[in-house]
């Protein structure tokens, strides 16, 4: 029998994977269909009037559930409300090795932001808040509806690859100042 | 304010499918309106609300966090979640009510677990260092169990055959059943085994769904509703967590906490018990002390549908509707935790008197 | 809408465990074709070895005691149609088995070909892995003892 101190060195690895498949709700089939299209849908609560960018099939604020009935378009431009620029850190499924900007972009007709989107076309240190920016879409052949999960909060990245400048003035932060996130 | 003021007035169950296109929020939110809707509540009056769900099974981490799109979390709320079947977060809400600041709880169970394998997931639940290496799954433990109490002389396949087929016609008069049907336990016993020594049929099916409850106080209650479930006791109790180290043809937890919770001997009229295997029902009954004179899972039970993470809680609904439409004067409802019945609650139920 | 919309994701944990001196203990004597069990202050063994007495809670220190490396199947399952997580790819018995010298029943695998070999009572003897890993699974599977 080994020493107690020994047997006390010994490590177990236990690598856990699980797989799933998840079924997408109408709601995000619709914004997905939507993004191949060249549209970006939301849907606008009948109480509150906010429109959810992507739809989430309820108003949650409200506690309203909607549906396609309540969809409505939004533009593809929109302020830069806050960003950061995120040094990539070596950790277990990390794919980035660049600098790159994180932005929460409001678009125009939406009551909340886009996160996570980069801006492209400028200098991360040139990127700042009110930036006017507009959707760089991927060619029509080339979108998908990749992209999404049944998470609710959807993605644009099956037809856009990001934002750059709109070439219109900066937004004075009065505009956009409840939605920094 | 005494421990058994405390009753059951709104309640809802979203039907349970295979699988649900619907997101987990949008199944609670469904669920939590018409609850809220039954009990004839604004929400903006409820002054807890307790979830219980498991981010596993739908694999989303903090889907837990998501789930509060369901609350109405707006203006804030005060609000727990406990990694538990909705049964243990009615338990909180019980609790919680009983510091006498509030009056009334809103509580939801929830489970997505389609988009997950429960026989490649439920091996996580369990010891990592003896058991989850084997890959052990529920189904197998549940067979263990079963095997047990056939060598114990406590039941026959037959009984096992007669307990699905009697939950299966009971759960084509229910709307909210997953499966169903009308079968003779004869034709049953001649299916092969899926994991011997249980049959297809002796196992529950995995359901998405959600369910929720409204929780008042006695005199909101009254307020509310002519016919408020009073909650006469309510207690859980939890055995050793590996199977070769409890009687697994037993359930001591169970018999520990329905006396706790009051059942004493008292007659039950209904019982709605958490038994995902047949083979779990004659456990049951046996540390219930349930006879010929107590209807067993009118509503199917398990067997019909299971919403894992909200099949406690809609045993509590099932007991609950029939005591408030006059079936039942006295209910239990029995929920378990774990795997073979490691971890059980009981639940006492009545009319106002 | 008829048509099916999936999303197919993998999540994955990367875990490393200490074990300590009784779980350790156990998954070294593994090595060394032996398994360990720990006495209770009640003259209880019990394997797998625990850190604490599941009843009392009590602390039951480290030292191991040898069990086995026979015993007897307490109760069983056949599983015609294993998992990719299972120990055995073709079917098995998952069952309880109280090692010589034990007081509570190990889980693991019954490699018995047949269900028709399987029945409460047998007696099993485990077959080793070639290459321990310092797990569980170092034991292969149980097989009866003395063939079938």
């Amino acid at each position: 029998m080994a020493e107690p101190e020994a047997a006390s060195a010994i490590m177990m690895d236990h690598l856990v994977t699980l797989t799933y498949v998840e079924d997408l709700p109408p709601n995000t089939v619709r914004f997905a269909e939507g993004l191949v299209d060249g549209r970006i849908i939301g849907e606008k609560c009948p109480v509150c009037a906010r429109v959810i960018v992507p739809p989430k099939g309820y108003c949650s604020l409200d506690m309203v559930l909607m549906d396609s009935s309540h969809e409505l378009e939004v533009s593809d431009h929109g302020t830069v409300t806050g960003f950061t620029i995120v040094a990539p850190v070596k950790y277990y499924g990390q794919t980035k090795t660049e600098p790159f900007v994180y932005a929460s972009v409001l678009l125009d007709g939406a009551s909340g932001t886009l996160g996570g989107q980069e801006i492209k076309g400028l200098p991360a240190d040139k990127v700042r808040d009110g930036m006017r920016v507009k959707a760089i879409w991927k060619a029509p052949a080339e979108r998908t509806t990749d992209g999404q999960s049944a998470r609710g909060w959807g993605s644009v990245s099956g037809a856009i690859d990001g934002f750059e400048s709109s070439g219109e003035p900066d937004v004075p932060k009065d505009h956009y100042k409840d939605h920094i996130i | 304010m005494a421990a058994t003021d405390i009753a059951i007035v709104g309640w809802a169950q979203t039907p349970s499918v295979e699988r649900s296109t619907r997101t987990e929020p949008q199944l609670c939110m469904e669920a939590n309106l018409a609850a809220i809707a039954k009990a004839g509540i604004d929400r903006h009056d409820i002054g807890f609300t307790c979830a219980g769900s498991c981010d596993y099974l739908t694999g989303g981490p903090f889907a837990f966090v998501a789930n509060l799109d369901a609350a109405g979390a707006w203006p804030p709320i005060a609000e727990s979640h406990v990694e538990m079947d909705g049964a243990w977060a009615l338990y909180e809400a019980w609790v919680r009510i009983q510091h006498g600041d509030i009056d009334l709880a809103l509580v939801f169970g929830s489970g997505k677990s389609s988009p997950s394998n429960p026989l490649e997931l439920y091996p996580q639940q369990l010891d990592p260092y003896y058991l989850e290496p084997l890959g052990l799954d529920p189904l197998s433990i549940g067979a263990i169990q079963a095997r047990a109490l056939l060598d114990a002389g406590k039941a026959t396949e037959a009984d096992f055959a007669a307990a699905a087929a009697r939950s299966l016609r009971d759960a084509m008069s229910n709307p909210n059943a997953q499966a169903s049907g009308d079968h003779d336990p004869a034709d049953l016993l001649k299916a092969d085994y899926v994991c011997a020594p249980l049959r297809a049929h002796d196992v529950a099916p995995v359901s998405d769904g959600a369910a929720a409850i409204i929780l008042a106080t006695a005199d909101r209650a009254r307020a509310l509703t002519d016919s408020p479930v009073f909650i006469r006791g309510i207690d859980h109790r939890i055995e050793v967590h590996q199977p070769g180290m409890r009687d697994l043809t037993s359930s001591p937890s169970t018999t520990a906490a329905a006396k706790k919770a009051g059942l004493n001997g008292s007659q039950i009229d209904v019982a709605e018990l958490c038994a995902l295997f047949t083979s779990q029902e004659v456990i049951l009954r046996d540390a219930l002390g349930l006879g010929a004179s107590t209807t067993i899972n009118p509503s199917g039970g398990p067997l019909g549908a299971n919403p894992v993470m909200a099949t406690g809680l809609v045993r509590i609904i099932e007991a609950a509707q029939r005591v408030a439409d006059g079936t039942a004067g006295r209910a239990l409802a029995h929920v378990t935790n774990g795997q073979g019945l490691q971890h059980n609650l009981v639940c006492i139920l009545e009319g106002d008197r | 809408m008829s048509e099916r919309h999936t999303v197919t994701s993998t999540l994955e944990f990367p875990y490393r465990r200490s074990l300590g001196p009784v779980m350790g203990g156990f998954m070294n004597a593994l090595k060394d074709h032996k398994i360990m069990g720990i006495a209770t202050p009640s003259g209880d063994v019990l394997c797998p070895p625990l850190e604490h007495d599941p009843r009392t809670g009590e602390g039951l220190g480290t030292d191991l005691v040898e069990v086995g490396p026979g015993g007897e199947v307490m109760s069983w399952a056949w599983v015609s149609s294993p998992t990719s997580r299972h120990p055995l790819s073709h079917p098995f018995a998952f069952a309880l088995i109280k090692l010589d010298g034990a007081s509570t029943s190990l889980v693991h695998a019954v490699d018995a070909g047949d269900i028709g070999v399987m029945h409460t009572g047998m007696r099993v003897l485990p077959r080793w892995k070639e290459e321990p890993a310092g797990l569980v699974t170092d034991i292969e599977a149980f097989v009866p003892e003395g063939g079938k």
